[in-house]
């Protein structure tokens, strides 16, 4: 009994003063106490993400753990339906969105003017490539990899080279060029970087194409494809788990995409929107989605490398934001023709 | 749908009862019948017309109507003629044609089959039969899909590693487009079912007895008598089950993107998906399944017209069961390979991925290892305030548009078919056009439609009850008809006769007497809802999500275990929702649901 209200004691004790330390250490790194103060009294914010649900719900939960008051309701649609719902909002002058938050830069970039001027208040810790509009920002990073099964594959591929090697006929899979920014990303790197017969090579392989890499992270891991390119994100979580698949960092490079992710000017809950972001673009959030959920950071110094990354051996590869806008069409009618998806 | 020879053969005595009122009366009941017509009209125009016309537009032109405003400066045809001149619109639609007609020839097949078993033979545990098939209703097409896809992968196949374990040198591949029909046609004979069981159930069988009286055998008495007299029941059943596979985008998704074959709902929502989306070609490829569905509703129209098929009447009978004899127990085998191939395969499928930490399974002795097996899936889903937020939501919803919907579709049903007032055949047409919009498609145009109606309807559940009244309208109020149609109008002239007034009329005779056709249509509407996505995936916003979005968000979020592990929560709730239903509907009164069904 007595030992039980000592604890409590020491308890209550502990949590007064971590609940004195957060607002402190909370000041400088997320925001003023007049924003944190405001967000909390709006107590709510709506999130649209084209990202996976369930990743983003455990951002969420992460950001909760820091600031408990305030709930994300989150929406999460598929890169070309969000961006719908987003214009159609918009124009019939309801969008609901607090924070959009989108993988694709070029169809975000039009937009623009929907949203207020931003920035988190480690903005100039930011590499200013990723960036195409002050107002929209690289909340998430994402970085391509190569998996495959290890119960399946004997003698593994060890570069985007190897991928192409005819012994792994009608093993591979990956995910089609129409699906989004960051498939697009991947594709325009095996061109410039890879060659231009590299699609070629690659499709007389017959892969698997997949709408998205998330179903064929799935695939990989119940053996439909023994390998293939994929996000590391929509691996690393597997096989954290436990799963029979390994992921490498080709040493040719590796393809990173920048989100971009904005508050618009019809936000509700402005300040809430504010403080998530800055919570998501601080040390702390990215260093969470590096660790936890596998992403890059568009940071110029990262606070950490995903497993298996090693900075000094593997090249990031931003794309050139010109010519993403630019060549998108062509090249994807082109690698239509090549992997013989039918449009 | 209505039966011309019925109306003519009925309008004397119809007009001799009106006769008899006085002109005051007369021409206020005129009134309101002009009323009645008039807000039937105004309801369909919101819930149809104006979104129809919002699509079309869109299909026409290059816009987004709420973005760009509503014009028709760019209206042109290019869009159309594009998809049209486009040769994998032609391959998606002859697969598309292909799979449905395959499917509803099967479905057509198992349906009749277990309705005649279930409700005219004496075959034992028909219960279980009845029960086993209407089930394959409450698994949402996407979870058939991915349960088949766990049995029927040519590589990883569940059915595929017993063949090998059993040392049997057979394959199976259900990534093909027979992979495709077989699935169809078994998850979709329940329509079938439903349609001709309630048919079955309601025929006087004195008119089978008067065919074996002057000499014919059973069998023939089924073809020449039986099967006839419900022709509707089978063709609407046989329309709208080809029509619902039409629109199904789950289990396509799910078995022909291995191979990359494309039925038109896939290719729609390939459409939408795309970066940059293209909604207006989408748009335009759905014109192409409206056309196909316009001429099948056409067709049934002229197949059914002119013919009379009232089979309940004013006298009172006695269901019959044929003695089958020790061929009894051949139709109940047959009833138990159902229940196998539908229900417990791909159960045992959802289970094993639910409980499975990981889906690769090395072989037969890799299946049956129970430290592969964990519940962490569950904790996982349950983890998710989502989970539980859109349970709710999902029943909140099924729950408006069933009472409303049950409610607009028995008004419409009623109109049309037990009225002569001017405009029911409008009201018959434009109730009839959603069925031939898939959901992904008129989710667009509802969105465009509704969401800049004062009053704040977008956001709230009430917007996705009303895609869903709208969308479901055709089943619901072709699930009705034929038991109106079945109705003989001599009843309601007893009750006019007697000096009950019009709705008097409708509440003591012709509500008791449709009412198992109210209850299942109600419940239909309630399962279809629950399971809808395509017009949920456009309309839903952050706390209205519903439980099909977020199926679709754990499948495509790449977690086979979580999807199906919320397979089985979804598939138990329903299961337990519609027992309650039937159970209660059971104890008010001798129509229910459970009659209807067994």
């Amino acid at each position: 009994m007595k030992s039980s209200i000592v604890a409590r004691i020491v308890a209550i004790a502990a949590l007064g003063l971590a609940l004195n330390a957060l607002p402190a250490r909370a000041q400088q790194e997320f925001g003023s106490p007049e924003l944190i103060a405001a967000a909390k009294a709006e107590g709510k914010l709506v999130y649209y993400t084209a990202n996976f649900a369930e990743v983003e719900q455990e951002v969420i939960k992460e950001f909760n753990k820091r600031f408990p008051e305030i709930k994300v309701e989150m929406v999460r649609a598929p890169g070309g339906q969000l961006i719908t719902r987003v214009r159609t909002e918009a124009a019939a002058g309801k969008l609901i969105a607090d924070i959009v938050d989108h993988s694709d830069r070029a169809l975000m970039l039009p937009l623009a003017d929907l949203f207020q001027d931003y920035a988190p208040p480690n903005a100039s810790d930011y590499n200013p490539d990723s960036l195409v509009s002050p107002k929209l920002w690289p909340r998430a990073t994402v970085v391509w990899s190569i998996a495959y099964n290890t119960e399946l594959v004997t003698n593994p591929p060890k570069s985007w080279k190897d991928l192409t090697k005819p012994e792994y006929d009608h093993m591979t899979g990956q995910v089609f060029a129409q699906s989004g920014g960051t498939t697009w990303t991947r594709i325009m790197f095996e061109r410039q970087v890879l060659g231009e017969d590299y699609w070629a090579k690659q499709a007389a392989t017959h892969p698997i194409l997949y709408p998205s890499g998330a179903p064929m992270s799935d695939s990989l891991v119940r053996g439909e494809v023994a390998m293939g390119p994929l996000i590391y994100n929509a691996v690393y979580p597997k096989q954290k788990e436990g799963a029979p698949i390994k992921i490498i960092f080709p040493p040719e490079g590796v393809p990173v995409n920048p989100y971009a992710s904005g508050i618009p000017k019809t936000a509700a809950h402005p300040n809430a929107a504010r403080l998530f972001l800055n919570w998501c673009m601080s040390k702390e959030g990215q260093t969470f989605m590096i660790k936890e959920l596998g992403n890059l950071t568009s940071l110029k110094v990262a606070p950490v490398y995903p497993e298996g990354f090693d900075p000094k051996v593997v090249k990031v590869w931003y794309p050139n934001f010109d010519e993403y806008v630019k060549l998108h069409a062509a090249w994807v009618a082109d690698w239509d023709k090549i992997f013989g998806y039918r449009q | 749908m209505a039966a011309e020879g019925e109306s003519t053969l009925n309008g004397q005595a119809g007009r001799r009862t009106e006769a008899t009122r006085s002109g005051v009366e007369d021409v206020g009941r005129r009134a309101m019948a002009y009323l009645w017509v008039a807000l039937l009209l105004a309801i369909l125009s919101f819930l149809v017309i104006y979104p129809v016309l919002t699509l079309l537009l869109g299909a026409l032109t290059d816009t987004n109507p709420v973005v760009d405003g509503f014009s028709l400066r760019h209206l042109s045809i290019t869009n159309f003629l594009t998809v049209l001149a486009n040769p994998n619109v032609a391959e998606a639609l002859a697969n598309t044609l292909i799979a449905c007609g395959g499917g509803t020839l099967i479905a057509v097949v198992i349906g009749l089959a277990f309705s005649w078993i279930v409700v005219r033979t004496n075959t034992p545990l028909k219960g279980l039969i009845a029960a086993a098939s209407i089930l394959p209703l409450f698994a949402p097409p996407l979870v058939a899909g991915v349960a088949w896809s766990i049995l029927g992968s040519p590589k990883t196949g569940l059915i595929n590693t017993m063949f090998k374990w059993a040392h049997l040198d057979w394959h199976v591949d259900f990534y093909s487009l027979w992979g495709l029909v077989f699935v169809f046609g078994i998850y979709y004979a329940p329509y079938v079912y439903m349609f001709t069981s309630s048919a079955l159930r309601n025929m006087d069988p004195s008119l089978e007895e008067a065919a074996e009286i002057s000499g014919a055998s059973a069998f023939a008495t089924l073809f020449s008598v039986t099967f006839p007299l419900i022709m509707p029941a089978i063709v609407s059943g046989m329309l709208l089950s080809f029509i619902v596979m039409l629109g199904i985008y789950g289990i396509p998704a799910v078995l022909g993107a291995p191979t990359n074959l494309a039925v038109l709902t896939t290719y729609i929502f390939k459409l939408t998906n795309w970066s940059p989306p293209l909604y207006n070609t989408a748009a335009a490829v759905a014109i192409i399944l409206m056309m196909v569905t316009g001429a099948l509703v056409f067709l049934q129209q002229k197949v059914l017209s002119g013919r009379s098929y009232t089979t309940v009447a004013g006298k009172a009978f006695r269901p019959r069961n044929l003695d089958l004899g020790p061929w009894r127990w051949f139709t109940f085998a047959l009833g138990l390979v159902y229940l196998v191939v539908v229900v417990i395969l791909p159960s045992l499928a959802l289970i094993v991925a639910a409980f499975r930490k990981f889906m690769f399974i090395r072989d037969a002795a890799s299946l049956f290892d129970m430290r592969q097996y964990s519940l962490m899936h569950f904790y996982s889903i349950f983890d998710n305030p989502l989970t539980l937020n859109s349970i709710y939501n999902a029943v909140e919803v099924g729950i408006i548009t069933a009472v409303v919907g049950g409610a607009l579709a028995f008004a419409i049903g009623y109109t049309i078919h037990r009225t002569r007032l001017a405009g029911r055949r409008g009201i018959d047409l434009i109730s009839t056009v959603p069925v031939a919009i898939p959901g992904l498609v008129i989710g667009v145009a509802y969105l465009w439609a509704w969401i800049g109606i004062p009053g704040g309807l977008y956001g709230t559940i009430w917007i996705l009850a009303l895609a869903f009244i709208a969308r479901f309208m055709p089943d619901t109020v072709k699930a009705l008809s034929t038991s109106f149609l079945q109705i003989h109008r001599e009843l309601e002239e007893a009750a006019w006769v007697c000096g009950k007034g019009m709705l008097g009329t409708i509440a003591t005779i012709v509500l008791p007497l449709a009412r198992p056709g109210v209850v299942a249509s109600m419940t239909l509407l309630f399962v279809l809802s629950i399971r809808e996505l395509g017009s949920s995936l456009f309309l839903y916003t952050s706390n209205t999500m519903v439980m099909s979005v977020l199926l679709l968000d754990y499948y495509e979020g790449g977690n086979l275990g979580k999807t199906a592990a919320f397979s089985l929560v979804q598939t138990v709730l329903l299961g337990v929702l519609i027992g309650g239903a039937n159970w209660l509907a059971r104890g008010a009164a001798q129509g229910s649901v459970a009659q209807r069904i067994r």
